[in-house]
């Protein structure tokens, strides 16, 4: 069996008295997409600038392709790709510039910006100034800055957050490609539905603890309460809601005599979302 | 260290610093005002002492006293013309000997002399001026002193080449262009910082020494290929061209270790700036050792810029070799090595 990409076993992180990551341990295999999800302050960029080699872990061990990060950080982050929560591009050089400088930094030969661009869909901005771009541009730019190195292990730290569907469309395509060449992907996210479309499995972290990992549909299995929704039409003329739970042994039986006994205008079956769960798992939003 | 990472460094650093318009315009501008500033001021020092003089009657004496000596004299043709003349500032000072002067030296009876003196003249010079006219006094009664008198110089005869005002001002221009380059490095260090490209930086392979090198290595020949410009254009790597472009050298890494520890402290370019000017105040001060001989107290030589300046000034000024200046070298070397350490230290923490 293949080692996994990434490993942490027992990593922990305290900021003076405050844990920010406690004692956590999981893995993500080759070619995975892992997504990381928690409130602000959770624990979470914690644990990515540990796996990434810009914080060394105060108890635990974080392995990433099979090099203790730690101990090798410039080793493995020749491998890997990072794409900040915040921009930090340089504005003042054109989108080709910015790409070709990291290219020489991990010392790509023959390194073709304009393809690269092209991919994330900047074909033709390329020679324009970084600062002109629109949040949406600097967000694809810092995603193919994250992949000039065709990293094995990319690590993406809200990729999408605030931006337009289109382009958050298009790096969402852009990680499943990178998945189908074979990277590993630790995406950090805040948006629900992307972690369900996107991710093998999902790890909710709160307080810096793992409260939860697992498949989507796992953990909606797992946690979530499976219902069936209808409409009906009430005596007066309006809409009323029924809700069914599924699961029971009187379920068929009830829904029967929903379908016998009232009029029944829609009818959905329902599952928890993973906000749901998440919120039910902490007590307190994704936010 | 990857010598390939750090030109990529260098050539971003450069980029970035003139896509800065600020230090573009100040560095260009800077380096041009600067040399037209060296050529707009006097090249040679006259140190002809002027004075001017009104005598109704000239006593032999006095006129065979006036066409020797290193004093320029102009004669007036009257008290209101002399008194004019120094007004005017045509002459520093003047004397006026009253009309009946030869009758009163015949009778023995005491002189009144007027001295005029222009507002700019030092007190001393106020002394001097009635020093010489004492010796006027002597020459006029006849008694003379019989003195010779036999000058040795102890020290560098500087007679006859008296350092032009441009060579005085050449230290402060050099000093000026480096710290404008030191307070540029550290605002593009700070600017790095502030947006996060350090941080992108330094998750590639790019190490904490490459960082540094790349800095370093930027900003100690940006502003070593600035004053070496200044320096050519200006003459002063006529002698021992060697000897200055080591001072200059040594002179562009203590700058970049400056610029280090002023992007340590400032979070954004005003406080950058703000560190930076106090900066600037600080290493310019010896250069006024150089503007006004004497005017400086022993202090002057704690400040790491002074051993530049010194160099500066006695090699291009008077020639000075390299073991007249060696010491000042190597404390300057020492002065570079420590606040190169220290900003790295400093602006490490910063990084991470």
């Amino acid at each position: 069996m293949a080692q996994p990409a990434i490993i942490a076993e027992d990593l922990a992180y305290a900021y003076g008295q405050l844990l920010a990551v406690d004692h956590i341990s999981f893995d993500v295999a080759e070619g995975e997409i892992l997504g990381f999800l928690g409130p602000n302050g959770a624990g979470k960029s914690t644990t990515v600038s540990m796996l990434t080699g810009q914080l060394r872990p105060q108890e635990g061990r974080a392995t990433v392709l099979g090099t203790d990060v730690a101990r090798h950080p410039k080793r493995v982050q020749a491998q890997i790709g990072i794409c900040f929560e915040d921009t930090n591009l340089y504005e003042p050089m054109s989108g080709t510039e910015n790409l070709q400088l990291f290219a020489r930094l991990f010392g790509v030969r023959d390194f073709d910006a304009g393809a690269l661009l092209k991919r994330v869909g900047l074909d033709g901005r390329g020679k324009d100034k970084v600062g002109g771009y629109s949040k949406g541009l600097k967000q694809r730019l810092m995603v193919a800055r994250a992949l000039v190195n065709e990293p094995r292990v990319l690590f993406l730290d809200e990729p999408t957050e605030g931006l337009d569907p289109t382009s958050a469309r298009a790096i969402r395509n852009l990680i499943l490609e990178e998945q189908g060449r074979g990277a590993t992907v630790f995406l950090t996210t805040h948006d629900m539905h992307e972690a369900d479309t996107l991710c093998q499995r999902v790890a909710f972290i709160d307080q810096g603890r793992i409260v939860a990992l697992d498949t989507p549909h796992a953990l909606k299995q797992r946690y979530g309460k499976r219902t069936v929704r209808a409409e009906v039409e009430g005596a007066d003329g309006n809409l009323e809601v029924r809700e069914l739970v599924l699961g029971r042994r009187e379920t068929a039986a009830e829904i029967e005599a929903l379908f016998r006994g009232e009029k029944v205008v829609t009818i959905h079956s329902e599952e928890a979302t993973l906000e749901d769960i998440f919120i039910q798992l902490t007590g307190s939003p994704l936010v | 260290m990857n010598v390939r990472i750090v030109c990529a460094l260098i050539g971003k650093d450069l980029k970035l610093y003139f896509s800065n318009r600020l230090f573009a315009m100040l560095t260009v501008l800077g380096l041009v005002s600067y040399i037209v500033f060296y050529f707009l001021l006097p090249g040679t020092v006259d140190e002809t002492l002027e004075l001017a003089l009104y005598a109704a009657d000239m006593p032999p004496a006095l006129e065979a006293l006036l066409d020797k000596g290193e004093v320029r004299f102009y004669r007036s043709d009257s008290v209101d013309s002399l008194r004019e003349a120094v007004e005017h500032g045509d002459v520093p000072a003047g004397y006026a000997f009253p009309d009946d002067l030869l009758t009163r030296l015949s009778r023995g009876e005491g002189v009144a002399v007027q001295l005029f003196i222009s507002p700019v003249v030092p007190a001393e010079f106020v002394e001097m001026y009635e020093v010489i006219l004492h010796e006027f006094a002597f020459a006029i009664s006849g008694q003379g002193l019989n003195i010779d008198t036999t000058e040795i110089v102890l020290g560098p005869d500087m007679a006859g080449q008296q350092v032009a005002p441009r060579q005085r001002m050449l230290p402060m221009l050099t000093v000026f262009v480096l710290m404008v380059e030191c307070v540029g490095l550290a605002s593009l260090i700070a600017t790095e910082v502030e947006t996060g490209t350090i941080q992108a930086l330094l998750v590639t392979p790019l190490t904490m020494v490459g960082l540094f090198a790349g800095k370093g290595v930027f900003g100690t020949l940006f502003a070593f290929a600035q004053v070496v410009l200044l320096i050519g254009i200006t003459g002063g790597l006529v002698h021992q061209p060697l000897l200055i472009l080591t001072a200059l050298l040594f002179g562009a890494a203590l700058v970049t270790g400056v610029a280090f520890l002023v992007a340590s402290t400032g979070r954004d370019l005003m406080s950058v700036m703000g560190w930076g000017i106090l900066g600037i105040l600080l290493l310019v001060l010896p250069t006024f050792t150089v503007i006004v001989p004497g005017s400086a107290s022993r202090w002057i030589k704690l400040i790491p810029s002074y051993y530049l300046v010194d160099t500066i000034y006695r090699t291009i000024g008077f020639g000075a070799s390299w073991g007249d200046v060696a010491h000042n070298l190597v404390i300057l070397l020492l002065y570079a090595a420590v606040f190169m350490a220290l900003g790295v230290v400093v602006l490490k923490r910063k990084f991470r």
